[in-house]
């Protein structure tokens, strides 16, 4: 290993290093409370970040396991930015519900490590390696509170869905691995379609992949874990697995689509009808909800399916339009549950959303942030969430996905009700006298680490929605450029 | 370098509002809205005075400017004006000068943000009435909704959540269809051309399969319709008008509606010239019908904001006739009727709204025998209720004439029949003029007169309606050069 090769390294080096790192400092220096270890976290986190998008040199690695070209390091800066993000929120939350010692940001700084890898590998082995050690944090952090039986039960409930799931994807992985004889993603994909069309054998071993990959991203048929998982997990803890971990999931789907290429047109009915699936079912099933957090569930199932559009065109268009609208995703549903962990108090999260009844007014800054992530998530303008949609619709009117685009249009529409809703409690539903005075004793105040965070997202969401081309610019860039 | 006063147009209330939001002090935010709704008008009369003294005929726009805004995608920020949105915009900054001072004493909850909501979407109304490039215009269009589903939802009254979100919905979905007809043409154009661009005089030129075409018209016209709106979708404006606050009503009635005819004049129509021509029928039906039965339904209201609404739908159901029959003369009048709609219908909802200050009904039944009460607030009632009913010598007169005459040319017994509601709008209006203004005295308490900050709303409103129906070549000479151009450029088409 040259040293470049080292060099490039660097941010998966802070991440892992400065994970074990947190664990000693907890463990030696006591005194050192949760909020500070926090804080630490999200520093580490930072300067790997800053590496990954700064510092890092674009290599190939030689052992083939992982790439460090521009379509990794971008996803391993957005993975870095998640978990920042992620901890800024725990600060003030941790000191209210305890997420426990330092072994919350070390597994936080774990799980970025996790789905970095994960986003950057190359082989079907490095895949299953990164999915495992990011999984395996959120498993934890997902049952951190130890005081909240909810808490214990998201975890529980995620471990069992996600070990069958990783079974599956183990199971996909080794008939590829047996059909073709490689574990190096792009010789296995081409090897599988070398005919022009999947071979049987490669065929289900897709199938498996799928499976596997849909329960983590919560796709339709294999979404229905996700509103308990939400609903009980710390808010913060949600915040990471809901934007971070698919995030990384679709980097490796991305990845998986390019190099399959005659190939992937067996597959893309299937993916078609997933994806129309996830967008109805997410978005109708959003309607009903009076809980904030499973209405953000479904939101973000139904967002799935506008990412999942955006994969199938992507092998015949570019992948830009699904990059860009993993990132809006990730900024609007980082804002979405900031805002939930900065207003839940010590008995529990914030669920009821008529809890936020003229929250707009008592608490501006915040309802403004949950306002502008609720447009963004609907795709209405002046937000990055709109500009993800035209890319996205666009891009399948252009690959000829018409009914599927007409499809996402119209879920959309229908969507736009359940983010209204969430405005028209925050601005004109006034706080009755009784509910507040019953089960909301006290709001939590400001804490600034919490607030930067939500400024940050709120910030980049307005402006990747109205200036949004040089971010086009970049990532149409990382992706003209293989090796992805 | 004059150019630049379109981007100022639209960044100035959009750069002042955000100050606004942080307002402590109520008296001051509205004078300094007030202030900067002034600067806006004055500038667009500015404009209006410069740019129509010398008979400028370079080029189709009075005046334009291009700059690159996201390349990636060929998106251009591109502001055009011309005859037409030049005089909507100057009605845009009259209205929203207006409303400010119309919400002096009406709004006094959440003050700072009232103003905030009122500045953005004055930006966003600008933006619509100005952008030449589509993608901008839908940017514009949707980003127009959010603060007026706030101006309704926030400030409104009776059931104004309701009809907050159902004026919201119905909007946006003929958008998002609107959206995916956008992005087909732009798909399409750009295979056709190698060239991807969102440019409204690129897209005008591209050839469509003959069906393609009138399904991607009919979505354009789906979102229009649904703004202006035409029979049946206009079951949200009713809600909407009622509920929302004086000033949300005025810009409701008075601009939003007219973004609906506008985008057909604009966009719809000379992009669809033959998917337009193949839909006629339809669209004439659809407007026909909206006259008629807008104008029954109106009559049989008690609420006087509900009357006013039924009758804007009635009204607007010419305007749509005259673009529809899309000739110079139907044309020209459809434009001029649009300014004119807003005068007055705004004037009216002013002047309701007023009502409902002192008395705090809008019930029909509980006025009467405002003269003898107030005559300085029923004679300019009078006057708007006349001139709504198309009295000759007021601003009304004009526009109708001008388009039942266009669609005589081609469309007799159509114009005949569009006549025929024109004489049923008379019905309620005179009804209601009665109600109110003569009889006996209605149980509603006492009726101050105009103060002289409510004078110096509806003066100016009042001398607008008679200056353009006395001269309205004041507006039809703007207009004449844009009109010609658009009814040449569609070709004769049967």
């Amino acid at each position: 290993m040259s040293a470049q090769e080292l060099y490039a390294l660097t941010p998966l080096a802070i991440l892992g290093l400065g994970s074990m790192a947190l664990l000693m400092l907890g463990a030696f220096m006591p005194a050192l409370g949760r909020k500070t270890l926090c804080l630490i976290g999200a520093g580490i986190a930072l300067a790997a970040g800053l590496t990954s998008a700064f510092y890092s040199p674009e290599v190939q690695l030689a052992g083939g396991m992982i790439s460090l070209g521009g379509f990794s390091l971008f996803f391993t800066t957005l993975s870095c930015f998640t978990a920042l993000i992620t901890l800024l929120f725990s600060v003030g939350y941790t000191a209210r519900r305890p997420l426990g010692d330092e072994e919350y940001p070390a597994l936080v700084l774990f799980g970025a490590f996790g789905m970095a890898f994960l986003a950057s590998s190359t082989s079907l082995l490095g895949i299953f390696i990164g999915l495992e050690s990011m999984t395996l944090s959120l498993y934890v952090l997902l049952a951190s509170n130890r005081a909240d039986r909810l808490s214990g039960e998201a975890g529980l409930k995620y471990l069992v869905v996600g070990a069958v799931s990783t079974a599956f994807f183990a199971f996909g992985l080794g008939l590829i691995y047996a059909a073709t004889g490689t574990l190096s993603v792009a010789g296995s994909m081409h090897a599988i379609s070398a005919s022009g069309s999947i071979s049987n054998i490669g065929l289900a071993g897709w199938a498996m992949l799928l499976t596997g990959l849909g329960f983590k991203a919560s796709l339709f048929p294999f979404h229905l874990w996700a509103p308990d998982v939400y609903e009980g997990g710390p808010a913060p803890s949600v915040a990471f697995l809901s934007t971070g971990s698919k995030a990384a999931i679709f980097a490796a789907f991305l990845r998986l689509a390019f190099e399959t290429g005659a190939g992937w047109a067996t597959l893309t009915p299937v993916l078609w009808a997933m994806a129309a699936l996830t967008m109805i079912f997410g978005n109708i099933a959003a309607l009903t909800q009076n809980n904030i957090k499973r209405l953000l569930a479904y939101s973000s199932i139904a967002q799935m399916g506008y990412v999942l559009m955006a994969v199938i065109a992507a092998p015949s268009s570019g992948g830009s339009p699904a990059v860009f609208y993993i990132l809006t995703y990730v900024l609007m549903d980082l804002g979405a549950f900031g805002v939930v962990a900065s207003l839940s108090d010590k008995d529990g999260d914030l669920g009821d959303i008529g809890r936020l009844k003229g929250m707009g007014y008592t608490h501006p800054f915040r309802g403004f942030v949950l306002t502008i992530c609720m447009f963004s998530l609907a795709g209405l303008p002046p937000t990055a969430g709109f500009m993800g949609k035209f890319g996205v619709f666009y891009y399948a009117v252009k690959s000829g996905y018409v009914y599927l685009a007409a499809i996402g249009i119209v879920t959309a529409i229908i969507s736009v009700y359940y983010y209204l809703r969430v405005a028209v409690y925050l601005y004109m539903t006034p706080a009755d006298e009784a509910s507040a005075g019953a089960s909301m004793p006290l709001v939590p105040k400001a804490d600034l680490s919490g607030h930067a965070a939500l400024a940050l997202v709120a910030a980049a969401i307005l402006l990747l929605g109205i200036l949004p081309g040089g971010m086009l610019e970049l990532i149409s860039a990382i992706m003209g450029s293989p090796p992805y | 370098m004059q150019s630049g006063a379109l981007i100022f147009l639209v960044l100035l209330p959009l750069a002042a509002s955000v100050p606004m939001l942080f307002g402590r002090n109520d008296r001051l935010t509205r004078m300094l809205t007030l202030m900067v709704t002034s600067v806006e008008f004055g500038i667009t009369v500015l404009l209006y005075y410069m740019l129509t003294k010398p008979a400028k005929a370079s080029g189709p726009w009075l005046m334009y400017v291009d700059t690159s805004w996201i390349p990636g995608y060929g998106i251009r920020f591109s502001l055009g004006m011309d005859g037409i949105s030049m005089l909507m915009v100057t009605l845009s900054a009259l209205l929203f000068m207006l409303s400010v001072l119309v919400s002096w004493r009406s709004i006094t909850e959440r003050v700072a943000l009232f103003h905030f909501t009122l500045l953005v979407l004055e930006a966003g109304v600008m933006g619509v009435f100005l952008a030449t490039d589509l993608f901008l215009f839908y940017l514009f269009w949707e980003a127009m909704l959010i603060p007026m589903f706030f101006l309704i939802g926030v400030w409104g009254h009776g059931r104004r959540v309701y009809s907050a979100v159902k004026f919201f919905i119905y909007t946006v979905s003929g958008s998002l269809l609107m959206l995916l007809a956008i992005i087909g043409l732009y798909v399409i154009h750009g295979r056709q051309t190698g060239n991807y661009t969102f440019a409204l005089e690129s897209l005008s030129a591209t050839t469509l399969d003959p069906i393609l075409a009138v399904i991607l018209f009919a979505a354009f016209m789906l979102a229009f319709a649904v703004k202006v709106p035409l029979f049946p979708l206009h079951s949200w404006l009713p809600d909407a008008h009622t509920d929302a606050p004086t000033a949300g009503s005025v810009i409701l009635a008075g601009l939003l509606l007219k973004t609906g005819t506008y985008g057909m004049i604009r966009f719809a129509f000379p992009i669809f010239p033959q998917a337009a021509a193949a839909l006629l029928p339809l669209i004439f039906a659809v407007g026909i019908i909206g006259v008629f039965y807008a104008a029954l339904i109106a009559s049989s209201q008690t609420d006087m904001k509900r009357l006013v609404a039924y009758s804007s739908i009635s009204h607007l159901g010419l305007v749509a006739l005259g673009i529809a029959a899309w000739n110079d003369i139907s044309l020209s009048g459809a434009t001029l009727q649009m300014v004119n709609h807003g005068v007055t219908t705004g004037a009216l909802f002013i002047m309701v709204g007023m009502l409902d200050e002192r008395a705090h009904t809008r019930d029909i039944a509980a006025y009467g025998g405002l003269w003898a009460k107030a005559p300085v607030f029923s004679a300019f009632l009078l006057l708007f209720i006349l001139s709504s009913l198309g009295l000759p010598g007021l601003n009304n007169f004009a526009g109708e004439l001008l388009i039942l005459t266009g669609l005589f040319r081609g469309h007799p017994i159509l114009a005949a029949a569009a006549f025929a509601g024109m004489v049923a709008t008379l019905i309620y209006l005179l009804r209601l003029a009665q109600k109110l203004l003569f009889g006996p005295a209605g149980s509603a308490a006492e009726i101050k007169d105009l103060s002289a900050r409510e004078l110096a709303i509806v003066i100016p409103l009042a001398v607008l309606v008679i200056v353009i129906g006395l001269y309205p070549k004041l507006l039809l000479g703007p207009i004449e050069g844009p009109v010609k151009a658009m009814v040449q450029a569609r070709g004769i088409i049967p």
